[in-house]
């Protein structure tokens, strides 16, 4: 009986250290997401697939956080020129790294986002676009 | 006369580890070592994820990537083989399903393992595919290191390649001769370390004819790494598995602190390919420094693959360098070495035993190539710590947390030391096998110049491309 | 020969290896030196930079691709430049030997191996570190040519 009970906390443990910390890492990421609508923009250089997604559509008045994922292996910057909107302080992402754009959208219509670092000889090429809708 | 290692500690010196009650007592729990199996698979699973999640970006800042080759790799040079012997193979997650799988169980103990239990075949019984194994991983090590979806594919196909092939293979032959790539030189370099498992007391074991380590029983598996646990002679292919000190009815078996090296003075089953192992080993130092510390760009860009001939041509120089270089200008030494000592003995002979004078050389090669890692590089650690998959988390506060070297102006100051150290190790176990070679002294002095010269050589070279 | 002699012998010959080393050591005056260097995927050019001990070095730093870094191991200076722009440091090379230089940037793959040499001359601590070796080998050879006690 004393087996049984061992076997069964160790198949527990097994399954905690594998499912468990896969299904745990998913859940932090859905929670810390679930915060405010996020919309999670990848970075890579033109000749690697440029933006991902290259739309992003919003709702006017409607919080929304950019969370923008350097997936690249060169730095990456960010900015919506016509809105005001770019990253503070050092202004680029380093190659792993993740920033975090939060505002509240107040004007409708379409605007181009673009990267900021000198990041290939395609740089100029790495735009895209957001498409800000009434409700 | 008793033999000294280095003049100092006598080659049969043994402190007991297991001597304290409680430690023996953990040792023999079946919890033990499935605790830290768990563990380490828990640490496993972030990896892997890392490297699926991470794909082509940028391996610095990637979990799997800084994970297993600085925090691994580093740990197993530096700290696990030269102090712990096989303690790797002990708490490996990797072929731990094919072992649940075979014992049908996690803790229990199942004397007729589930599979096909096939036999290794005689003549693979020895380190050959695993050299071949682990040269051909080298030549993709410009992809492994750095691209964390490669370290990925490396990891899952060893753990399906376990679980496939320990359902078709008997106990741990995946492990020991087929599909592990560090298994040859965690073998080989193993014979160095200041551990061992043996008997405690050899007549208990002569006497007990029943040899419940090798059968099994109730308490525990037979051998599953298939040695004689009343019989080690060499650490070489025991995996710490812990099963015989549960099945030993006399509570026979021991871990000893022992001084460096001693295996390497044990004239048992010595073999070319444990030489190649060597040859290996130390050709690929050489060659790793090359690429990730050495300064030419255009052998990065062939181990980058930046062209397909530049690639091929670095598979190429690799292979001949160290399959054919090495061991042609060593085996010129080895002749003189005869030449100088006594042709009556065998030139295969002298070859072989004196290819063990390069283990101690290769580990310290080894250990110095790590502080050239660990210095500049280890800072990336605290980042993924904090933010494993490159999801914008920041865990322990240190996401943040920029490159940082340290120390680098003592840096090389480490690795000549520890060259110089590895050099007085390497040429006193090399006149010791040089007298258990020849047939008396005056031949093992004459025999053993030739070889001091090419360890002495071999540690300058190595000296002047570390840090001159 | 009798044990003394030959550790005298050993000795002597030790000692006298000092003497081609010590001719190889010999320093110049110390300089301005101007040199520059390009920063690419994943190299610089040059790929060694030499200088003598005292030598008052600027380095014109460059990148031709990307944004590179240059991290100087041992004087532990740091710079970096985006394509167009100068990354110029001046320093005094007062610490003899070799010096590894790393990309301080992460610009690709390969980063953690883009790496050029700057060797400040004379290499002191090799032409040691070569004499220690091979006093090592001689005194090695020398102990185990003691004659045995019959």
């Amino acid at each position: 009986m004393q087996r049984k009970i061992m076997e069964i906390v160790a198949g527990f443990l097994v399954i905690l250290a594998t499912v468990g910390v896969i299904g745990g890492s998913l859940l932090y990421e859905d929670r810390l997401n679930r915060e405010v609508k996020t919309i999670e923009l990848l970075a890579e250089a033109p000749e690697r697939g440029n933006w991902n997604p290259p739309v992003i559509n919003l709702t006017k008045g409607e919080p929304v956080r950019i969370k923008i994922r350097n997936i690249d292996t060169v730095s990456h910057g960010f900015t919506i020129p016509e809105l005001g909107i770019g990253l503070a302080g050092a202004a680029e992402i380093k190659p792993g790294q993740v920033a975090t754009i939060d505002f509240v959208p107040q004007r409708t219509g379409t605007f181009k986002y673009m990267c900021t670092a000198w990041c290939s000889a395609q740089h100029m090429q790495m735009t895209g676009k957001i498409i800000i809708s009434e409700n | 006369m008793t033999e000294k290692i280095l003049g100092l500690i006598p080659v049969d010196w043994r402190f007991e580890l297991t001597s304290l009650p409680y430690i023996r007592k953990i040792i023999k729990s079946r919890w033990m070592p499935f605790l830290p199996i768990v563990l380490n698979l828990s640490v496993f699973t972030v990896i892997l994820m890392a490297g699926y999640v991470g794909g082509v970006s940028t391996g610095n800042y990637n979990f799997g990537i800084m994970f297993v080759w600085i925090v691994w790799w580093l740990l197993l040079m530096m700290v696990m083989v030269p102090f712990f012997s096989r303690i790797w193979c002990m708490v490996c997650p990797l072929p731990a399903f094919g072992e649940w799988l075979q014992r049908l169980g996690f803790t229990g103990v199942r004397n007729k393992l589930f599979g096909l239990n096939r036999k290794w075949p005689k003549s693979l019984k020895n380190m050959w595919l695993v050299n071949f194994l682990f040269l051909g991983t080298t030549y993709t090590t410009g992809f492994l290191t750095t691209r964390p979806i490669a370290t990925f594919i490396l990891l899952m196909s060893i753990i399906i390649g376990s679980i496939a092939l320990m359902i078709v293979f008997e106990k741990r032959n995946f492990c020991k001769y087929i599909g592990c790539p560090v298994g040859g030189f965690l073998g080989l370099y193993s014979n160095m370390a200041v551990t061992e498992i043996r008997a405690r007391d050899p007549q208990i074991c002569k006497d007990h004819k029943h040899k419940d380590c090798v059968i099994g029983n109730e308490k525990g598996h037979s051998c599953p790494w298939m040695i004689l646990p009343f019989d080690i002679g060499r650490n070489t292919y025991c995996g710490m598995c812990l099963e015989c000190f549960k099945t030993c009815p006399y509570d026979n078996m021991a871990i000893n602190l022992r001084p460096p090296a001693t295996d390497l003075l044990v004239d048992k089953n010595r073999g070319l390919d444990e030489a190649w192992k060597a040859f290996i080993m130390l050709g690929i130092a050489i060659f790793f420094f090359l690429i990730m510390q050495g300064n030419n760009g255009l052998l990065k860009d062939w181990a980058n693959a930046k062209t397909t001939e530049g690639y091929l041509t670095f598979v190429g120089l690799h292979s001949i360098f160290n399959l054919l270089l090495i061991p042609g200008v060593f085996l010129v030494f080895v002749y003189a070495s005869r030449a100088l000592g006594s042709k009556e003995i065998q030139l295969k002979k002298l070859f072989t035993n004196f290819s063990y004078t390069l283990v101690p050389l290769g580990l310290i090669a080894w250990i110095a190539f790590s502080f050239g890692l660990l210095f500049p590089n280890s800072s990336y650690v605290l980042h993924v710590l904090s933010d494993p998959f490159a999801w914008g988390w920041d865990l322990f506060g240190t996401a943040k947390f920029p490159w940082t070297p340290f120390l680098t102006g003592v840096m090389p100051y480490f690795q000549i030391g520890t060259l110089l150290f590895g050099l007085v190790l390497s040429l006193d176990i090399g006149f010791k096998i040089s007298k258990q070679t020849f047939q008396n002294r005056d031949q093992a002095v004459r025999g053993f110049i030739p070889i001091a010269a090419f360890l002495t050589v071999t540690t300058i070279f190595l000296i002047w491309l570390f840090t001159g | 020969m009798r044990t003394i002699n030959k550790f005298f012998m050993g000795a002597l010959i030790f000692a006298l290896l000092a003497g081609p080393l010590f001719v190889l050591a010999q320093s110049e005056e110390p300089k301005e030196k101007v040199i520059t260097i390009e920063a690419k995927k994943f190299s610089y050019a040059p790929e060694t930079v030499e200088v003598n001990k005292g030598d008052r070095v600027t380095i014109r730093f460059i990148s031709t691709d990307v944004h590179h870094g240059l991290y100087i191991d041992g004087y532990e200076l740091e710079t970096n430049a985006r394509p167009g722009q100068d990354g110029s440091i001046t320093f005094t090379a007062d610490e003899t030997g070799k010096f590894v230089m790393r990309c301080s940037v992460t610009c690709g793959p390969f980063h953690p191996y883009m790496i050029g040499y700057l060797k400040v001359k004379p290499d002191y601590r090799l032409f040691g570190s070569i004499w220690l070796a091979l006093g090592i080998f001689i005194g090695s050879i020398l102990l185990v040519s003691r004659r045995q006690k019959p």
